[in-house]
């Protein structure tokens, strides 16, 4: 893991395995990382399950690049590249029938924006971005 | 593979279905009997891949049997998978979740678990003073203890909920390994065509988890509200959504 500081932006980088074992780790880096940007336990929480349901939709095969920006009251992620086009496919369908539930819409109950970028090889790169609670 | 290894794999294959069906559509308890006989030497097979961790090999065998009669019980003959492609994540689901169950009571620490259970009221506490989701920082003076070991403490109350899935619906287990799965084609394939079942996947939740799922996902309410209406604390309400879309993602495995 890196970190390092970029013109008022943290930026963290992590490469994990995918296996299930290490969800954890990456759930508590994540929280690390919520809580250097001053997020309440909700939207941490909220950023935990957007990135945690995005890496169980990979299928738990090979490693992962996570990286953090995180700048005024919002944290950017960036996970990939990953060779996912169902994960692609997933992300790009719409919220479905009634009664069902896709990872589209889970994510945009949870991140106030998301979206996917291509990379080499026909691989994809894919965009959280969560702000914090307002605070009085 | 030779052409006639392959043969020999598709004849036994379409025993297996012939099994399936007497058992499924006409009770025949033989048939299954048969077919559990049929595939044990598949679960000794993934059992031995855990063996030296602490666990006698028979007791994990025994773990792993258990993953194959569900996925035998569970099978819809209808589907064009294999029985031993369905019943890989089965019994190595069965097998590992038999290893995080007892994970958790050697591995924690008392005090975190102590802590974790103090954490939920804080929580719910702090938010209705503060006026807002308290950060783990607030979290940490009110507990009087640091933010690393309240993040700690989460993680464990996160991990313990990983392995209770089995209060949930009947899923298969297990998130998968494609080390562990026979025939990646027919893997692929079911993984793709249960994605279009995920709705039936919901509907096998127990109510109260459909409901809150319905609340965060169709309404759009954060987890306070949720929690103020269902009467559980914000903390409870988090695991309970982490839980079921665990259980729907591990049902579609």
């Amino acid at each position: 893991m890196t970190a390092e500081l970029d013109e008022g932006l943290e930026r963290v980088e992590v490469d994990a395995p995918l296996d299930l074992a290490f969800q954890g780790v990456v759930r508590l880096i994540v929280g690390g990382i919520a809580e250097q940007a001053d997020f309440g336990f909700e939207a941490m929480d909220d950023l935990q399950l957007a990135i945690e349901r995005l890496l169980a939709e990979t299928g738990g095969d090979g490693r992962v690049k996570i990286s953090f920006e995180l700048g005024d009251g919002v944290v950017r992620t960036r996970i990939g590249p990953l060779r996912e086009g169902r994960l692609a496919a997933a992300l790009q369908e719409s919220n479905g029938e009634p009664g069902t539930l896709s990872l589209a819409r889970i994510l945009s109950a949870v991140v106030d924006s998301f979206g996917v970028e291509p990379a080499l090889d026909g691989q994809i790169v894919v965009r959280l971005e969560k702000l914090g609670t307002p605070r009085p | 593979m030779s052409g006639s290894g392959n043969g020999a794999r598709a004849a036994r294959q379409r025993e297996d279905r012939e099994l399936l069906r007497r058992y499924h559509e006409q009770g025949d308890t033989a048939a299954r009997e048969q077919l559990i006989a049929r595939h044990l030497p598949l679960v000794r097979s993934l059992a031995r891949r855990y063996a030296g961790r602490g666990e006698p090999l028979e007791d994990i065998e025994q773990v792993g049997a258990i993953g194959l009669i569900k996925a035998i019980d569970r099978f819809d003959v209808e589907r064009q998978v294999s029985l031993a492609t369905y019943a890989t994540p089965n019994v190595v689901g069965e097998i590992k979740r038999h290893f995080r169950d007892k994970g958790w009571a050697i591995r924690v620490p008392r005090s975190l678990q102590e802590l974790n259970a103090r954490m939920s009221s804080a929580i719910d506490d702090l938010t209705g003073r503060l006026g807002h989701s308290p950060s783990v920082g607030e979290i940490a003076e009110s507990l009087g203890t640091t933010k690393e070991e309240v993040l700690e403490a989460l993680e464990v109350g996160s991990a313990y909920t990983a392995l209770s899935l089995d209060a949930g619906p009947a899923g298969s287990d297990d998130d998968g390994d494609p080390m562990e799965t026979i025939g990646g084609e027919d893997a692929e394939f079911d993984r793709s065509e249960d994605r279009a079942t995920i709705g039936p996947a919901l509907e096998r939740l127990p109510d109260r988890e459909r409901e809150i799922l319905r609340m965060r996902f169709e309404e759009g309410l954060p987890q306070t509200q949720i929690a103020e209406r269902v009467g559980l604390s914000q903390m409870h309400v988090s695991r309970l959504i982490r839980r079921s879309l665990a259980a729907m993602r591990e049902e579609l495995e």
